[in-house]
C-alpha cells in the first residue's frame, strides 16, 4: 500500500508517534525526579487541612514554553494566518485540479484493460452495495448484472417488457414476441444493430431481421431509439448502454437504480464502470 | 483554630454521592463494555430488542458515565473536600444539611429518569445534552441546589483563603451552568402548537450556528466535567495522602487562570473542515496548541509535589492510582492537541482514534482519580481501614492494561480507517468501498471491547473492596493524617 | 493581587465567569446571523419527513453516522458535493454527528432508493454483507407520530419563521390538510416497499416508523 506517499498520513503517524515519545520523555524526567531529587522550598503561611504549600519558582521550562506558544498564536492569528489568505474550498478546488490534470493526462485514452480495472474498482465502491460484490443483484434485490447485456437478456426484455427509465415513450410492453421469435430478433440485433457486431446464432440472423420491424416501431430502424425516445440499441452490450443508465436511473420491475449524474463518477469512470458491467455477462 | 476543637465534619451527603458514583459508574461501564463488544459482534444488538441496539445504548454509556458516575463523584468529593478545606462542618448548618440531601435525592430521581427516558429513545441527539426540556429543568435545579451548597459553605468558612481545589469546584460550577444553559435552549412543540407529544422540543439554533453553540458546549463539557473538578480532586488528595506540600503556588496560580481562559477558545477543534468560519476554526486549532502548558502545569505541579517520593509509588497504591492518573492527563492533553492540528485532524476526526483519546482521559485521568479519591475517603467516612492493599495492586494492573488495550488498539484502529477511507487505487479512485473499512477493525474491536471489560472487572474489585471497607474492615481510633491504612 | 481575590470568593467567581465567557461571545456571536441563510433552493422539511427525522433522532442514527461532507477530494468521490452552510438552514438540531462507525449520510438520498433502504433496514446483513450496523425491525412496527412532527414544524414556522406555506416552499397548512399530506406521500413510498406488513398498515391508516424513515433518507441530497 502506498499511505505512506499522503503526506497527511504521515503526519498522522508523526503525531502518534510524538505524543507517545514526548509523554514518557516529560513523564521520564519528572519519574526521575520522584527517584533522586528532594522536594525542598520554602513554605508559604497557608494550610488547608494539613496541605502546605511551598513558594518555589516556576519550571523553567515550562514557563519559557508556555509563552512561547502564546506569542506563536498571537504572531500566528495577527500575520500567519492572514498572510496566507487560507480557505478550504479554495484548497479543495486545487486538489481537485491536479488530480484531474494528472488523471486526464494518465487516461484519456484507456486501453481495456485500464477500463476493466478501473471500472472494477468503482463498480466495489459505488455499485456493489446494491448488484452484490460480483454483481448478482443479492438474490433479486437489484439486478443481476451476470445476466444482463447479452443475448439472453434481450430474450428476457422481450418477454417481459421494460420500465422505469421515463423515456418519453414509456413502457415497453411484456411479450411482444414469443421466445423463439424473440431469440431470433435478439441474434440479429446483436450482429447487425448493437455495436457488438457478433451473435451466438448467426442462423438466425435473417429471421430475425424480418421480426425487427415490430422493434423499429420504437427504437427505430436503425435501433438508434428515435432521437431519445427510447434506449439506444446501437450501444446495447457496450459500455455506452451502462453509462446512459447511470445518467437516467432507472425504477424498474425489481426497483429502484438511482441516477449516478451528481458528478462523483467522471465520463472515463462510468466508462470503465460500464465495461466491467459488460463484462460480467460474457 | 488548631485541632483543639478538631472539627466533626458531616460526611452523611459525600456517602450517599459515594454509592450513587459505586452504582452509575457500574451502570455507565457497563454499557460501555456492551457497545464496544457490539461493534465487534453485531448479534448482541438483538439482545433486548428495540432498546438494547447499539445506538439506543450509546448515549445512555456517555450520560451514565459523565452524569452519572462521574457528576456523582465531584458532588462525593466536594461535600468531602469542601468542608475540610474551608474548615467548617455540613452540621453546623441546618440549612446547608438540608440544601444538600435535597441535592441528593433530586439529582438520584432525575438521573435515573434520564436513564429511562434515553432507553425509550426520548433525547434531542446533541451529543452529551440528550436530555428533553423537562429534565433539562431538573438538572438546573439540582445544578442551583449545588451552588447553594458550595457558595453557603464558602459563606461560613473558617479559612479565609480559598484552597487550589476550591477555585477549580467554584469554575465547575459556574462554567457548567453558563454551557448548559445556553446549549438546551429549547422551544417546546407542544404548548406553541397543541399538538404531539407534551415533552417533544426543537432546538433555537439551527444548523451552523446550532454546531458551534453545540461544540463550544460539548469541548467545554469536557474541560468542566473531565478536567476542571479531576483537577480539583488531584489537589487536595494527592498532596493529603501523600503529605508533601504543594510544589509551587505560582505555578498553581498560572496554571488555573491560563486554563481557565484558554479553554473556552479551543472548541473550534471539533468543527474543522466544516462549514463554520474559517477564522473559528483555526482559532480553535491555535488555542488548543496553546492549551498543553496550563494543563502540563497543573500535572507537572502534582508530579513534582512527589519530589524524592519515589518510595511511596512503590509502598502506596493511591499515590500510584494518582500518579498515573496525571500521567495520562498529560498523554491525552498532548494528544489532544496534535488532533486539533487541521491536518491531522482532516485524517483523525470521524475515526475511532477520537474514542481512543477519550478513553485515554476518561479511563486514565478521570476513572483513575475518582476511584483514588473515594479510596481516599472511605477510611476517614467510615472509620475503618481500606479492606485489601493486595486487591488494590491487582486492581491496579487489571485497569493499567485495559487502558493500555484499549488506546493501542483504538489508534491502529483510527489511523487504518483514516487512511483506508482516503486511499486511492493507482487509477485515482477511492481504493475501498465502506465495508472494507469496516470489517478490518472488527479484531481491533473486540481487543477495545476485552480492555474495557479488563477496566470494568477492576470497577469491581474496587467496588467490592468499597464495600468490605464500608462493612468488614478493621475499625481505626483516629483519623490517618496522611497515608490511609489498609489492611495487606 | 491574585491573593486578593482568592480571600473574596465573590470577586473570584466573577472572574472566573468573565474570563470563561469572554471566549463564547467573541468565538460564536459574530457569524451568528451569516451562518443561518438558507442556500438558495433549501427547502424545510416536509411533516412526513420530519416525522422520520424524529425517528432518526429516537434510534440515534446520529451515533454512527455523520452528515457533513468535508471539502476532500476522497469525501466528494464517495458521498458527493462537499457540504455547505447554507444546506442546513431548517436543521434543527444539526445532525453533523461525529463518529463515522457508518458513512456519511448527507447526500444519501441521492444513491440510495426506498427498496434498498427497506432491505437494509430490516436486515443490514442482507445487503452488506459483514455490515455491523443493527437491524431496525422495530420500525417495521412502530408507527411513526405524525403529530408531533407537525407540531415541530408549525412551532419553526411561527417561532423562527421558517418558510413554511411561502410560494415555492413545502404547504403545512392546517393539522388536517398536514396529515392529508403526510398520507400522500407516505402513499409513494410504501408502494414502492415489499413488506406486507407495513402495507396493510398502511391500508389501516397507520403510518408505520419506516416509511417516515425512509422519507426522510430520501430527502437527503
Ligand atoms: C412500445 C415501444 C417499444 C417496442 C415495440 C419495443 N421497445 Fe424496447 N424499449 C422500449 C422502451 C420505452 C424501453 C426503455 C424502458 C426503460 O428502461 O424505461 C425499451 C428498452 C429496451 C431494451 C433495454 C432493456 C434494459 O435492460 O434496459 C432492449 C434490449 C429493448 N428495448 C429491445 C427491444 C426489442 C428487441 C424490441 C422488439 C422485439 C423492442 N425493444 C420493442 C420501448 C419499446
Ligand atoms: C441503490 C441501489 C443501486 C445502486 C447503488 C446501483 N444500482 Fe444498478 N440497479 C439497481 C436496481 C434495483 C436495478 C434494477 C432496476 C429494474 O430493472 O428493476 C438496477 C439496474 C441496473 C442496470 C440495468 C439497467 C437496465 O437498463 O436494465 C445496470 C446496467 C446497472 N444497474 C448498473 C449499475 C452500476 C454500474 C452501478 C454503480 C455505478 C449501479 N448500478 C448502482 C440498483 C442499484
Ligand atoms: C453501530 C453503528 C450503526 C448504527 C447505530 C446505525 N448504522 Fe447505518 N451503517 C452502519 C455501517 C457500519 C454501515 C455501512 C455498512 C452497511 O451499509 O450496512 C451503515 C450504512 C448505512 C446506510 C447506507 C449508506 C451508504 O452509503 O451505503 C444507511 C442509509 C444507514 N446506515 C442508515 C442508518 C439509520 C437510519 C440508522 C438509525 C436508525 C443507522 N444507520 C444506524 C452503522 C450503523
Ligand atoms: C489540551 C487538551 C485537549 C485538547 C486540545 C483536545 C482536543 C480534542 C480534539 C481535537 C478532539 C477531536 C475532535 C474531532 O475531530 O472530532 C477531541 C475530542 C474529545 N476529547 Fe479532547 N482534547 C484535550 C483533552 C481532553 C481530555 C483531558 C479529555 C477527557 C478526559 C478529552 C475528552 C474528549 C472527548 C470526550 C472528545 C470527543 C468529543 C466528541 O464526541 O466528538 N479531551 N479533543
Ligand atoms: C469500561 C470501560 C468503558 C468502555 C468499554 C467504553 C466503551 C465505549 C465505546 C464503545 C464508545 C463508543 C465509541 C464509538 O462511537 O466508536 C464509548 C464512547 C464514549 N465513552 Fe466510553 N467506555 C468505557 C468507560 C468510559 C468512562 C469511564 C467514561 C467517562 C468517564 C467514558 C466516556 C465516553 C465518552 C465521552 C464517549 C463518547 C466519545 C465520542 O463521542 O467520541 N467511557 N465508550
Ligand atoms: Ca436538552
Ligand atoms: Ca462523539
Ligand atoms: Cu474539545
Amino acid at each position: 500500500m502506498n499511505w505512506l506517499n499522503d503526506n497527511v498520513n504521515v503526519l498522522a503517524l508523526m503525531g502518534a508517534a510524538a505524543i507517545l515519545i514526548l509523554t514518557i520523555f516529560v513523564v521520564g524526567k519528572y519519574m526521575r525526579q520522584m527517584q533522586n531529587d528532594k522536594s525542598s522550598g520554602e513554605l508559604t503561611k497557608d494550610n488547608w487541612d494539613g496541605i502546605g504549600e511551598y513558594k518555589n519558582p516556576l519550571p523553567i521550562g515550562w514557563a519559557l514554553s508556555f509563552l512561547g506558544t502564546i506569542i506563536w498564536g498571537l504572531w500566528y492569528f495577527l500575520v500567519g494566518y492572514p498572510l496566507n489568505s487560507y480557505s478550504q474550498i479554495g484548497e479543495y478546488n486545487e486538489e481537485v485540479k491536479s488530480y484531474n490534470t494528472h488523471f486526464e493526462s494518465k487516461f484519456s485514452n484507456p486501453d481495456k484493460t485500464t477500463l476493466m480495472g478501473m471500472g472494477e474498482g468503482v463498480f466495489l465502491v459505488q455499485c456493489a452495495p446494491c448488484h452484490g460484490v460480483t454483481g448478482d443483484g443479492m438474490n433479486g434485490k437489484a439486478l443481476n448484472l451476470s445476466k444482463w447485456g447479452n443475448e439472453d437478456a434481450v430474450v428476457a426484455t422481450i418477454l417481459n417488457g421494460a420500465k422505469g427509465s421515463d423515456y418519453p415513450l414509456g413502457e415497453m410492453p411484456a411479450g411482444l414476441l414469443d421466445a423463439e421469435s424473440a431469440k431470433a430478433v435478439a441474434a440479429f440485433m446483436f450482429k447487425e444493430i448493437s455495436e457488438v457486431k457478433n451473435t451466438k446464432h448467426p442462423e438466425l440472423i435473417e429471421s430475425g431481421r424480418a421480426l425487427w420491424a415490430t422493434c423499429a416501431a420504437c427504437h427505430g430502424d436503425d435501433g438508434k431509439g428515435m432521437a431519445g425516445s427510447s434506449p439506444d440499441l446501437s450501444t446495447y452490450g457496450a459500455s455506452k448502454f451502462v453509462v446512459n443508465v447511470l445518467g437516467m436511473g432507472k425504477k424498474g420491475m425489481i426497483g429502484n437504480m438511482p441516477k449516478f449524474n451528481d458528478g462523483r463518477l467522471t465520463n472515463v469512470q462510468k466508462l470503465a464502470v460500464g465495461t466491467y458491467v459488460n463484462s460480467l455477462s460474457k | 483554630m488548631q485541632e483543639k476543637n478538631a472539627l466533626n465534619y458531616d460526611y452523611s451527603v459525600a456517602k450517599c454521592f459515594t454509592y450513587a458514583t459505586i452504582l452509575f459508574g457500574i451502570i455507565g461501564m457497563l454499557i460501555g463494555v456492551v457497545i464496544a463488544y457490539q461493534m465487534a459482534f453485531p448479534q448482541l444488538n438483538y439482545l433486548a430488542g428495540e432498546y438494547g441496539t447499539y445506538s439506543r445504548l450509546r448515549p445512555l454509556h456517555t450520560s451514565g458515565v459523565i452524569f452519572g458516575f462521574l457528576l456523582s463523584g465531584i458532588f462525593a468529593t466536594w461535600y468531602y473536600v469542601g468542608q475540610r478545606v474551608l474548615k467548617v462542618s455540613m452540621a453546623e448548618s441546618k440549612f446547608l444539611m438540608v440544601v444538600g440531601k435535597l441535592h441528593f435525592w433530586i439529582y438520584m430521581i432525575t438521573i435515573l429518569t434520564a436513564v429511562v427516558t434515553l432507553f425509550m429513545g426520548i433525547s434531542t441527539s446533541k451529543e452529551y445534552a440528550e436530555l428533553e426540556w423537562p429534565l433539562d429543568i431538573a438538572v438546573v435545579v439540582l445544578w442551583v441546589l449545588w451552588g447553594i451548597s458550595i457558595f453557603g459553605l464558602v459563606g461560613i468558612r473558617r479559612e479565609k483563603t480559598l484552597y487550589i481545589s476550591m477555585w477549580y469546584y467554584i469554575a465547575t460550577f459556574l462554567g457548567v451552568a453558563m454551557l448548559y444553559l445556553f446549549n438546551n435552549m429549547e422551544v417546546p412543540t407542544y404548548f406553541v402548537s397543541g399538538y404531539g407529544k407534551w415533552y417533544h422540543s426543537v432546538s433555537m439554533y439551527a444548523g451552523t450556528n446550532d454546531a458551534m453553540v453545540q461544540w463550544w458546549y460539548g469541548h467545554n463539557a469536557v474541560a468542566f466535567v473531565f478536567t476542571v473538578p479531576i483537577i480539583a480532586m488531584i489537589y487536595y488528595f494527592l498532596p493529603k495522602e501523600s503529605g508533601q506540600p504543594v510544589f509551587s503556588y505560582k505555578l498553581s496560580l498560572l496554571s488555573f487562570w491560563g486554563l481557565m481562559f484558554v479553554y473556552l477558545w479551543a472548541g473550534g477543534h471539533h468543527l474543522l473542515f466544516s462549514t463554520v468560519p474559517d477564522w473559528v476554526q483555526t482559532m480553535g486549532s491555535i488555542f488548543s496548541v496553546i492549551l498543553i502548558l496550563p494543563s502540563w502545569g497543573s500535572a507537572i505541579n502534582m508530579l513534582l509535589t512527589m519530589k524524592g517520593q519515589w518510595g511511596q509509588l512503590k509502598e502506596n497504591p493511591l499515590v500510584k492510582f494518582m500518579v498515573l492518573a496525571s500521567t495520562f492527563y498529560m498523554l491525552s492533553t498532548l494528544e489532544g492537541p496534535i488532533q486539533a492540528i487541521k491536518s491531522v485532524n482532516a485524517l483523525a476526526h470521524f475515526t475511532d482514534w477520537i474514542p481512543g483519546h477519550v478513553h485515554d482521559g476518561t479511563l486514565g485521568w478521570v476513572g483513575f482519580m475518582t476511584m483514588a479519591a473515594l479510596f481516599h475517603m472511605a477510611p476517614r467516612m467510615y472509620k475503618r481501614e481500606l479492606y485489601s492493599k493486595k486487591l488494590m495492586e491487582s486492581q491496579f494492573w487489571v485497569q493499567t492494561t485495559g487502558i493500555v488495550m484499549y488506546f493501542s488498539s483504538m489508534w491502529i484502529a483510527g489511523i487504518t480507517q483514516g487512511m483506508m477511507w482516503r486511499a486511492t487505487d493507482q487509477y485515482g479512485n477511492l481504493a475501498y468501498s465502506f465495508i472494507d473499512t469496516v470489517t478490518v477493525l472488527i479484531p481491533y474491536y473486540a481487543l477495545r471491547a476485552t480492555g474495557g471489560l479488563l477496566y470494568l472487572v477492576g470497577f469491581f474489585m474496587f467496588t467490592y473492596n468499597m464495600y468490605k471497607t464500608m462493612t468488614a474492615s478493621k475499625a481505626i481510633a483516629s483519623e490517618p493524617q496522611n497515608a490511609s491504612p489498609m489492611a495487606a | 493581587m491574585f491573593h486578593w481575590l482568592e480571600r473574596n470568593p465573590f470577586f473570584f467567581a466573577v472572574g472566573v465567569f468573565l474570563v470563561v465567557a469572554y471566549a463564547g461571545v467573541v468565538t460564536i456571536l459574530p457569524d451568528f446571523m451569516e451562518s443561518a441563510r438558507p442556500v438558495v433552493g433549501t427547502k424545510p422539511y416536509s411533516v412526513l419527513e420530519l416525522a422520520g427525522r424524529q425517528i432518526y433522532i429516537k434510534d440515534s442514527c446520529n451515533a454512527c453516522h455523520s452528515q457533513l461532507v468535508r471539502p476532500f477530494k476522497s469525501e466528494t468521490d464517495r458521498y458527493g458535493m462537499y457540504s455547505l452552510s447554507g444546506e442546513y438552514a431548517y436543521d434543527r438540531p444539526f445532525l453533523w454527528g461525529s463518529k463515522r462507525t457508518g458513512p456519511d449520510l448527507m447526500r444519501v438520498g441521492n444513491y440510495r432508493t426506498t427498496d434498498w433502504h427497506e432491505y437494509h433496514m430490516l436486515n443490514p446483513k442482507s445487503v452488506v454483507p459483514g455490515s455491523i450496523m443493527p437491524a431496525y425491525k422495530h420500525m417495521f412496527k412502530n408507527n411513526a407520530d405524525i403529530d408531533t412532527a407537525y407540531a415541530e414544524a408549525y412551532t419553526v414556522k411561527t417561532v423562527f419563521n421558517v418558510p413554511y406555506d411561502k410560494p415555492d416552499m413545502p404547504k403545512l397548512g392546517t393539522f388536517d390538510e398536514a396529515k392529508k399530506d403526510a398520507f400522500e406521500a407516505a402513499a409513494v413510498i410504501v408502494a414502492d416497499m415489499k413488506s406486507t406488513e407495513v402495507k396493510e398498515a398502511f391500508k389501516r391508516g397507520e403510518i408505520k416508523e419506516i416509511v417516515a424513515l425512509v422519507a426522510y433518507l430520501n430527502s437527503l441530497k
